[in-house]
């Protein structure tokens, strides 16, 4: 098994009548299990080359190496069942259940009923839909965020190696959007797909990409680097401008919430705990507030010491624990949310929302403080060296 | 905590409100169907027994005696229908596939002509195309000029263009987004057809289908012209014999055919309308 998943070697189109072609020789090696995002202007040919890729548009000439076996040739239908396909309106059946939607190329591969119905429901868990509340439904029935959810399962439905996404979340509220991309990213770290992702949002790219590439028009590559990289290192202007101001704010899209150190041993109580044991646990400790849990370990509520002066259920006292975030979320998601819940501080939860740590606005400064250190550190050494290696 | 509870209680108080307004539309909605299922044969009932009630109280020459009996009436009627059944199957079978022929990537440059086409073809009076039928039958030695042959070719001719055009419609207005991801997953072009395309298009060709039912209903009355039979020949009768009942008995039986059809057409294509759309 080589390292490189999708290889493409001097990728043509030119449609018939235009002087120029749409994709000028695209030449790129796609390495196994990351993600490289396309990026760049609107009608630069990303769309082209990605779609290239499994040939609903067919390449004027160059070719595809998928998996070190050139596919530029073989059966469009049976490659194409080897790859999963996401689109930006993503096209469900509107006539058939979410069942039979992301059963569609399990259906054609011929599987079995019941291995089909168990991957379905599967699927289904995993993109965060109740099977048995969705799995009967029709595509109207659902939000553009739920849909584009079954729109990720139906592509996954075979296990394909390859992913190909064409904005997947292009057309759905932000909020919605930032949830749906660290979800996603959450999966992909459990799942190691290879995947091409296109977007003509830089900060997407940032936040979706092992590895971006900048496209300027013809598709010609500008830049092919991680998103470190293409934010301190911008190989030409169009990259820098492409990428535009507010690096440092960028960046915080760069860095998760995994990477920086969260406070694990937050003061804890359980919501069914007395309320006076909980009282002198506050009591005891450095801390001005508790975080009450629920059964499974989700954050319920905020406890101050004053909170104790009114006679009413634990469940009631405090405020209800607000701005959660998951581990893969940016710093900038997690900056917002604070904001948002006005709390100046995130709580941390896993998959399932239960309680891991907690994210201190603080924290976010310092991360912010280390990277200007290292961005100054990066300006200082470049103007040493020669500018043209710097590119390079 | 009342200021974080009450927003709860509100919730809860506007969810039980939802639930029970639900409740009340979907009874609303059911009622309102059953109103409707049951409207149009309603109407057709009174129709026919406030006809025959008149009927009874008129005072009937021998003509009109021999004219208007049950035998006769049915007979007629059966025509009729097997005339509008028969041609309707024949324009099934040619426009459809033609329609999704016309569609397919190859001829589809073809397509705007061929839909500007149907739309004028439409707009061609039924008699004078029947009529201009009718002369070609008659100057073509090697082809009956009577009988039920010249009746459905005319039919077939006159109701292939609303189907046609619907069918090309249908398979046009389908979103290419799902097509491209049927595709896009490895379906063939075939499939993509079968199990995509035709099934979303099926409420507009239903919806052709229903208006060639019913033009076809209509134009067989015109049947008489080649001595095709149906309930024309009642009406014409009537006319032609200027008696009065009898054209009144054929022309409410042509309309409560026709306004059957309609109904029993409209029943098939809510039936036939895939679920979630």
């Amino acid at each position: 098994m080589s390292d490189i998943m999708i290889e493409l070697k001097e990728l043509t189109k030119r449609y018939p009548g235009t002087e120029t072609p749409a994709v000028d020789r695209l030449t790129m090696e796609i390495p196994r299990g990351e993600i490289v995002v396309f990026v760049g202007p609107s009608g630069c040919g990303k769309t082209t080359s990605l779609k290239m890729i499994n040939r609903i548009i067919e390449p004027t000439s160059g070719q595809i190496i998928l998996d070190g076996e050139d596919v530029t040739d073989v059966n469009p239908d049976q490659l194409r069942r080897r790859i999963g396909y996401v689109i930006q309106q993503i096209g469900l059946f509107p006539h058939v259940t979410i069942e039979d939607n992301v059963a569609t190329v399990p259906n054609l591969l011929g599987w079995d009923r019941d291995r089909t119905k168990a991957r379905v429901d599967e699927l289904l868990d995993v993109v965060g839909l109740d099977p048995d509340v969705y799995r009967n439904r029709y595509p109207k029935e659902l939000s553009g965020g739920q849909r584009q959810r079954v729109g990720v399962a139906r592509a996954l439905a075979a296990d394909p190696p390859v992913l190909l996404m064409d904005e997947p979340f292009g057309a759905i509220d932000p909020i919605t959007r930032t949830r749906l991309q660290n979800e996603f990213l959450r999966l992909q770290q459990e799942l190691k797909k290879t995947i091409c992702f296109v977007t003509h949002d830089i900060d997407e790219a940032i936040k979706m990409g092992d590895r971006i590439a900048i496209l300027q028009e013809r598709s010609i590559p500008a830049q092919f680097a991680t998103p470190e990289e293409i934010l301190t290192q911008p190989a030409n202007d169009f990259v820098a401008d492409f990428v535009g101001s507010g690096s440092t704010l960028k960046r915080l899209k760069l860095t998760r919430v995994r990477d920086v150190n969260i406070t694990t041993d937050a003061l804890l109580g359980r919501i069914d705990e007395d309320k006076h044991v909980l009282r002198q646990r506050l009591q005891e400790s450095d801390w001005t507030a508790m975080l009450l849990l629920d059964a499974e370990k989700r954050p319920s509520r905020w406890l101050r010491a004053p909170d104790f002066l009114h006679d009413r259920p634990v469940a009631e006292m405090g405020l209800p624990a607000r701005a959660m975030i998951e581990p893969q979320a940016t710093l900038s998601d997690a900056l917002e949310e604070m904001l948002l819940g006005s709390a100046g501080v995130a709580i941390v939860v896993d998959g399932r929302g239960a309680f891991q740590g907690i994210l201190d606005v603080d924290d976010i400064i310092t991360s912010i403080q280390t990277m200007r250190d290292a961005n100054a550190e990066f300006y200082r050494a470049s103007k040493l060296i020669d500018p043209a290696t710097a590119i390079a | 905590m009342a200021v974080s509870t009450a927003p709860q209680e509100l919730d809860q108080e506007a969810a039980a409100l939802g639930r029970s307004e639900d409740a009340a539309a979907t009874k609303r909605a059911k009622r309102g169907k059953l109103v409707r299922y049951l409207a149009m044969p309603g109407f057709l009932l009174l129709l026919n027994i406030a006809t025959f009630l008149w009927l009874s109280g008129q005072d009937l020459d021998s003509i009109e005696r021999r004219t208007l009996t049950a035998d006769n009436l049915i007979g007629k009627a059966q025509e009729h229908v097997w005339l509008t059944l028969l041609s309707t199957t024949f324009v099934l079978l040619l426009a459809i596939p033609f329609g999704i022929l016309a569609t397919r990537p190859r001829y589809r440059r073809f397509a705007p002509g061929i839909i500007g086409l149907g739309n004028a073809g439409q707009a061609i009076p039924s008699f004078g195309m029947l009529a201009l039928l009718f002369y070609l039958f008659r100057v073509t030695p090697w082809l009956p000029s009577t009988g039920t042959l010249p009746v459905v070719v005319a039919l077939v001719g006159y109701s292939f263009l609303p189907i046609l055009r619907n069918t090309m419609v249908g398979l046009d207005q389908v979103d290419r987004s799902v097509l491209e991801a049927g595709r896009g997953m490895g379906m063939s072009e075939r499939r993509v057809l079968r199990r995509i395309e035709l099934p979303l298009a099926v409420p507009v060709i239903l919806a052709g289908i229903r208006t060639a039912l019913v033009l076809n209903v209509g134009t067989a009355t015109l049947a008489f012209l080649f001595g095709g039979g149906g309930l024309g020949d009642v009406v014409y009768n009537g006319l032609s014999l200027r008696r009065i009942p009898i054209t009144i008995v054929g022309a409410v039986l042509v309309a409560t055919l026709a306004l059957l059809v309609d109904y029993i057409a409209s029943l098939i294509e809510e039936k036939l309308t895939p679920k979630g759309l």
